[in-house]
């Protein structure tokens, strides 16, 4: 990999704008309602816990718990709305969507980031072993962690995740609101697939999170305690470079183009 | 002519009017008696007090009816010379009520108690010495208003009985209590409705009336409507061919401390009713003998009617809500409330407009392989795809660590 030298074109600390105020807010309304899809509804599943039977110990509460269930589901189905109509409506959202499609290339960056992590190949490549298959498949040694745009694997694989994770709850979870409705359409059986379908759905999303995500924004050592990104948006261009190297050398690009025509067109006039 | 009955009639009735009006042929008159025992101070040496009370003595039922002193203290008859003798012998009620006594001799409180020490229990002890009433009295030791008190007397600390000391106690949180002693409802169940008068036996001697094979009789003595179901449903059909592991009224009611369905003490609370149907139906043993399912309790639990049970919500279905309770009947039977075809009646209670897709399903059985198997096939997919996923993210994670532990190093 050629080293990305300083270009007096991106300064490292010129800010870049990740995500927009609209976006930061459409982020903050699903951690909200997130969480509060969790405390509600995982008590459900684990109904045994002596904590969750001493939180809901007042009054009402597993009513209350219902209502504040229902609330936050509409508040997620809210923030989607808007979310898609940001998509769908904005250039800005466009183009993002379109960066988050996932490619072939994303399957490689997971496979080389992991081999390059282990190091295995690496060092089995330098003590000669398997030296043949090496030279010809130079991609299998691992030499150097993968390149990514502006969103990379991991955080595509989250994105597309929240997209069917929400289509799944939302739907079950419509139809387990509306017992009646859904037992007028379907038989008991499709329904207690409903059922199944957000409990097992709800576990999935809930360790994605807790491990997945939280590992990858917060205890991870390079951004440790917290990536800020969600809260002011900005991103330095020493971080475009060292996260997003494909990005980087995109915008590079484009300002060299700049620059140059700018450049051509003074040399014209002179 | 005059007939037999008569003729005996004339001369009992002569015989009463001679005893009552010329006591003295027969020993002391009452007056003789109470012109010491009348003293409100009279004590043996001891100081044990001899006094009686000759007004409650004269409203009691001997003494509404004539009896004098000496019927009851008969070995004063022969006694001329007074003070008499300081030891008399006890009073014997047989030689009037011989058919009563005979009950009690027989009876738990006639025997000495097992193992313990032998406590005899002798009429006065719950009947009152000198001012016994007919229990229609409200006055009586022995009318229903009364009856805990004189049993408790005994029964809360002096006799214990296998259940524990204060068992008999818990009567007093009962609705047959409550309805007893605060709606002053004089019909309600004492002790004695259950357990019987004078003769008394213990829950395990099938004589007992509170014993299983007695039980249903006996709380279907007021509570008729109640044993007709009970022995039209499931449990009482078998009860009726002496299977004597079927539930009775107490296994799910409680002994002593019956209270309303409503009542959150109640062991048949809408909460706590999964709990009392599963001592039998997830119980292994019982299950083999009898063909039941088990694992009735799991699956109820894991449905958002048990979860939502468990956290205190009465509004959603219990065992009993489906099942029904006193006359419970297997789904084959068309007048179940769980037969197919009454099912959308049964689940309308709670959801209006419940059709026939109600049926088309089952209950208790949500997500296993043989029950639905689409349900089952997405619960193995799910459970497939947290497991690989989460060991995939745990295997990145532990990765990335690992080489940034080495960079360190290195540096």
């Amino acid at each position: 990999m050629e080293t990305l030298t300083t270009s007096p074109l991106i300064r490292d600390d010129e800010i870049f704008l990740r995500m927009n105020l609209a976006e930061r807010i459409q982020h903050i309304l699903l951690i909200v309602s997130f969480t509060l899809l969790v405390l509600t509804g995982l008590p459900l599943m684990f109904y045994e816990l002596r904590l969750f039977k001493s939180v809901f110990s007042f009054e009402n509460a597993f009513a209350f718990r219902g209502l504040l269930h229902r609330g936050a589901a509409v508040l997620l189905i809210v923030d989607i709305v808007w979310h898609t109509g940001h998509t769908v409506l904005t250039r800005r959202g466009r183009d993002n969507f379109r960066e988050l499609m996932p490619r072939a290339k994303d399957a490689r960056d997971a496979v080389s980031l992991f081999g390059y992590n282990v190091g295995l190949a690496r060092w089995l490549y330098r003590k000669g072993i398997l030296r043949g298959f090496f030279d010809r498949h130079p991609f299998w040694r691992f030499e150097n962690p993968p390149e990514y745009g502006r969103y990379n694997f991991i955080e595509k694989l989250e994105y597309l995740s929240v997209a069917w994770g929400s289509l799944v709850m939302i739907l079950s979870g419509f139809f387990m609101w509306n017992v009646e409705l859904s037992l007028r359409i379907f038989p008991l059986w499709v329904h207690d697939i409903f059922v199944i379908a957000h409990g097992y759905e709800a576990m999935l999303a809930f360790l994605a999170i807790i491990i997945w995500h939280m590992y990858n924004v917060h205890l991870n050592p390079e951004v440790f305690p917290m990536s800020k990104v969600w809260l002011n948006g900005k991103i330095t261009g020493h971080e475009l470079k060292t996260l997003h190297p494909l990005e980087y050398r995109k915008i590079l690009a484009e300002r060299q183009q700049a620059q140059k025509a700018r450049e051509d067109r003074s040399g014209a006039a002179r | 002519m005059i007939s037999r009955g008569t003729l005996l009639r004339i001369v009992l009735t002569t015989a009463a009017v001679i005893a009552a009006a010329v006591p003295a042929f027969a020993g002391p008159s009452d007056d003789d008696c109470l012109a010491c025992h009348g003293d409100s101070g009279l004590k043996t040496d001891q100081g044990r007090p001899l006094y009686v009370d000759s007004a409650a003595l004269g409203a009691s039922i001997h003494g509404e009816a004539g009896i004098g002193c000496v019927d009851c203290h008969a070995d004063l008859k022969a006694f001329e010379d007074f003070p008499h003798a300081p030891k008399l012998k006890p009073v014997d009620c047989a030689s009037c009520h011989e058919e009563a006594s005979a009950a009690v001799r027989e009876s738990i409180h006639g025997r000495p108690h097992d193992g313990d020490k032998p406590i005899i229990v002798q009429c006065k002890d719950c009947h009152g010495a000198h001012d016994i009433r007919p229990a229609k009295n409200m006055l009586s030791h022995t009318a229903a208003m009364n009856i805990p008190d004189t049993c408790l007397a005994c029964h809360l600390e002096r006799v214990q009985t296998k259940r524990g000391q204060g068992f008999a106690a818990l009567y007093k949180e009962s609705d047959h209590y409550r309805a007893l002693a605060l709606a002053g409802l004089s019909l309600s169940a004492t002790c004695v409705s259950c357990h019987g008068g004078h003769s008394v036996h213990p829950v395990d001697d099938p004589q007992s009336r509170v014993s299983r094979l007695n039980i249903i009789r006996t709380c279907g003595t007021c509570h008729a409507g109640i044993e007709k179901d009970y022995l039209e449903g499931v449990h009482g059909k078998d009860y009726a061919k002496d299977i004597l592991d079927v539930p009775v009224c107490t296994d799910c009611h409680s002994e002593h401390d019956i209270r309303s369905p409503e009542n959150l003490g109640s062991g048949v609370y809408a909460t706590k009713v999964a709990a009392v149907c599963s001592r039998c139906h997830d119980d292994e043993r019982l299950a083999r003998q009898y063909g039941l399912q088990t694992s009735r309790l799991k699956t109820f639990s894991a449905s958002y009617h048990g979860t939502a049970s468990k956290f205190g919500e009465v509004k959603v279905a219990n065992c009993s809500s489906c099942h029904g309770h006193h006359g419970i009947r297997p789904s084959s039977d068309p007048l179940s409330s769980i037969h197919p075809a009454n099912l959308a009646t049964t689940c309308g209670a709670c959801h209006p407009g419940a059709g026939e897709n109600f049926s088309k399903g089952k209950i208790h059985v949500v997500s296993e392989k043989t029950e639905n198997r689409w349900a089952y096939t997405v619960k193995i997919i799910y459970i497939v795809v947290i497991a690989g996923l989460i060991s995939v993210f745990l295997a990145f994670i532990a990765a990335d660590l690992y080489r940034r532990m080495r960079t360190r190093w290195r540096h």
